[in-house]
């Protein structure tokens, strides 16, 4: 919690004729994440090389490439597909060799053709394209070529021309653009040219075609209608070979793509003739197991052992050491910065925080009610991890988004009847049943929210330092947080002592010293220290003193946010309901019912797009809040994602 | 600028409610002044951040987190101009 899985730097060493059986055991346990072994003459490793793949490498992936080529042509994908059976690897081997080749052949038969058609179909759309314009003009196309005397034109023009040369022509006025066709003879040619560019012609291109355009139109539509015709049935049989073979198709690729990554293995260390050294790291609490599974699988013929991390220099892989509850979050965390693995890592924090702001801009317990339905619902389609993580991160935004709206007693923009907020009100409208908004007191909720995080950012900002550096630059750094703790307390008490604000403490009533109220003396005091401090580590972040001021102001969008969400929901409200559906009640009538259909239909439009605007709202602030505001007074990131030897089978077993 | 709003509006004979109504509208063009002069400065300023942001991601998916946190940082003057808004129209 708080820091990262501890990690240990791993030594294997062993003879090369234990390499296949290292390998194999390693990428088993999917725990040794290898430090690439890079050839360039490092401190204790001359004479090494960077070794071969084991051998069978190139088939394999050869064949891994031809299942890929057909997964990407009927576009299967493993993420999207629930693992129903579990293959042995065994049968899959058996498997692989004796239907592998026949179904690329098919697929590939399949594909070339398509592709063909494809080809051909949008030849003759173009070619309808380019006589359409001459179907408007009534002449066989013949007519338009073939001439040793005479020059043909045709194209658009913005309105029609007078030519003084002797000419055949004709205009015909289109909706847009007007097309004209003028054939003059040969001598005339550039004189003719002048005037048509002149009057701003776009010349097209004269179809080599003969007959009627009309009939040329039909038949090409009849060519592209037999094509389509064709594709449809191809694209029917790749679907048939889709539904036969998709799971066939993806433990393929599980089993080919790791026995390619095994067989490979060898590229990532560092070899000699006879032996190799693989380097990498483990979690610490496993390095017991894998180093006696390692010993147990080689007959003891290796040498495995723990080498002393050095925080300064090493790259140490960073993986998440979070509760369950708290790892959906790490996904936030991914989007912003994987944590270094020296620093603090605050995903516990913003799986609780997260929430709690959703809920304070979008509580309203119908919204909460329907997101909740959402994020179970959307749980069946969407397949991959990642997906999953966002549904359950907006699950828990939900419940706390239901949770505040009970607290501010909120349903789709109604009041809830009988319940009276339980903090402040942000009803905004009193007519539908409302108590009148709280806004000062909401505002200064959401201050106080910032000053708290904020601070808990700058208490952080402390540790990381004191964590990280060293000498004369720690102290100064840690310093530097204090100060800018400081800076921002003293402006509060001396704002304490000059007004009296809601929900904030009062000191204006505080016996005066010499004329000026202590409150501001201390403020004053601390504001100066703060400086000071700053100054010391950095001069050129006094210029920034004044985000303080937003910072803090900037958590003013959880009420502000939210107030504008409850604003559309209640003039949704009184739109759909006081303006159209009440009215009708009284006396129903055939106009009258439809009307009431008008008023429902805006009430359901007008709560979708407010709860758009709510996940969008909720979500994106929320989240802003926590990478502007709190990130950047401790959190920097930029660690090494843990990226493990192995993988999660899903469709294949040993 | 309040007592002269009284004399005019004893001098023309209007009642206390009328002078409240459009003080309240007032107020109410304010708030809408405030939001939709907020809202057009976070515009131009996301204008050139978000544009520069879609490109680097378009280059490296992994600048996703840092390019929206860029683009986001101007709408904090929006918010205030919200802010300011509600004051007005609530305190």
């Amino acid at each position: 919690m708080l820091k990262p899985k501890q990690m240990s730097r791993l030594l294997i060493a062993a003879s090369r004729d234990q390499m296949a059986p290292v390998i194999t055991e390693l990428y088993r346990h999917n725990l040794f994440h290898i430090e690439e072994y890079v050839d360039q003459g490092q401190e204790g490793y001359e004479g090494f090389k960077i070794g071969t793949p084991l051998p069978g490498a190139s088939e394999k992936s050869t064949d891994l490439i031809k299942i890929r080529a057909i997964t990407s042509a009927i576009s299967v994908r493993g993420d999207d597909i629930d693992s129903v059976k579990v293959c042995p690897q065994a049968e899959l081997k058996s498997k692989i060799e004796r239907q592998l080749p026949a179904l690329e052949r098919d697929v590939e038969d399949l594909t070339v053709r398509r592709s063909k058609l494809d080809t051909r179909l949008k030849d003759y759309e173009q070619k309808i394209a380019e006589i359409t314009p001459f179907a408007s003009i009534p002449a066989d196309l013949d007519l338009y070529h073939g001439y040793k005397r005479f020059a043909v034109f045709a194209g658009y023009v913005p309105h029609e021309i007078t030519l003084t040369v002797p000419s055949e022509m004709h205009f015909s006025k289109g909706k847009e653009k007007n097309f004209l066709v003028v054939i003059v003879p040969s001598e005339q040619r550039g004189e003719v040219e002048r005037t048509l560019q002149e009057a701003g012609f776009q010349s097209v291109s004269i179809p080599d075609e003969s007959g009627s355009p009309q009939s040329r139109i039909d038949h090409y539509s009849g060519q592209i209608a037999a094509l389509s015709k064709e594709i449809a049935e191809i694209n029917l049989k790749l679907e048939e070979v889709r539904q036969q073979h998709t799971e066939f198709l993806v433990a393929c690729e599980e089993f080919l793509k790791s026995e390619v990554e095994q067989t490979e293995a060898p590229l990532r260390f560092a070899t000699t003739k006879q032996t190799f050294v693989a380097e990498g790291w483990v979690p610490t609490d496993k390095v017991e197991d894998v180093s006696n599974s390692l010993v147990q699988a080689t007959g003891g013929k290796i040498y495995v052992t723990v080498l002393p991390t050095d925080l300064e220099h090493d790259n140490v892989p960073v993986e998440y050491n979070n509760p369950s509850f708290a790892q959906p979050t790490q996904l936030l965390m991914d989007v912003y910065s994987r944590p270094k693995y020296t620093e603090i890592d605050p995903t516990l924090m913003v799986s609780i925080v997260f929430p709690i702001f959703f809920g304070l801009i979008l509580g309203d317990v119908g919204y909460g009610l329907i997101l909740l339905v959402m994020a179970f619902a959307l749980r069946k389609f969407v397949k991959g991890e990642e997906g999953r993580m966002l549904l359950t991160v907006l699950r828990n935004a939900s419940i706390s988004s239901i949770f505040f709206g009970l607290v501010f007693s909120e349903f789709l923009g109604f009041a809830i009847p009988g319940l009276n907020p339980l903090i402040y009100s942000r009803h905004l409208m009193t007519a539908h049943g409302g108590h009148g908004p709280n806004i000062p007191e909401l505002m200064v909720l959401s201050i106080w929210i910032g000053i708290l995080q904020i601070s808990a950012g700058r208490i952080l900002g402390m540790v990381n330092h004191a964590r990280q550096d060293h000498g004369e630059h720690r102290t100064k750094a840690v310093l530097a947080n204090f100060g800018w703790l400081a800076v921002m307390w003293g402006i509060l008490i001396a704002i304490w002592s000059i007004a009296v604000l809601p929900i904030m403490p009062n000191l204006t009533t505080l016996p005066t010293v010499a004329g000026i109220n202590p409150g501001l003396i201390v403020g004053g005091v601390l504001v100066i220290a703060g400086v000071i401090f700053i100054a010391r580590d950095s001069v050129l972040e006094v210029v920034e003193i004044p985000t303080i001021i937003s910072h803090v102001l900037s958590y003013a969008r959880i009420v502000a946010v939210g107030l504008s969400s409850v604003a559309i929901a209640m003039v949704v409200n009184f739109m759909a309901i006081t303006m159209f559906i009440e009215p009708q009640l009284k006396s129903i009538s055939i106009v009258g019912v439809v009307i009431i259909l008008v008023g429902v239909m805006i009430f359901l439009l007008g709560h979708t797009l407010n709860l758009a605007l709510g996940i969008l709202g909720g979500g994106l602030h929320s989240i802003r809040l926590h990478y502007v505001e709190f990130f950047t007074k401790f959190y920097k990131g930029g660690g090494q994602k843990y990226n493990p030897f192995g993988m999660k089978r899903r469709f294949t077993e040993d | 600028m309040a007592a002269e709003a009284v004399v005019a509006a004893v001098d023309i004979g209007t009642s206390v409610e009328a002078i409240k109504a459009s003080q309240m509208g007032m107020k109410a063009l304010g708030a809408g002044i405030a939001v939709g002069l907020t809202g057009i400065g976070t515009g131009v300023a996301e204008m050139g951040i978000g544009s520069a942001a879609v490109g680097a991601v378009a280059e490296d998916k992994d600048m996703f987190g840092l390019a929206l946190l860029f683009t986001v940082i101007p709408e904090t003057i929006v918010i205030f101009g919200l802010v300011v808004a509600l004051l007005l129209l609530f305190v």
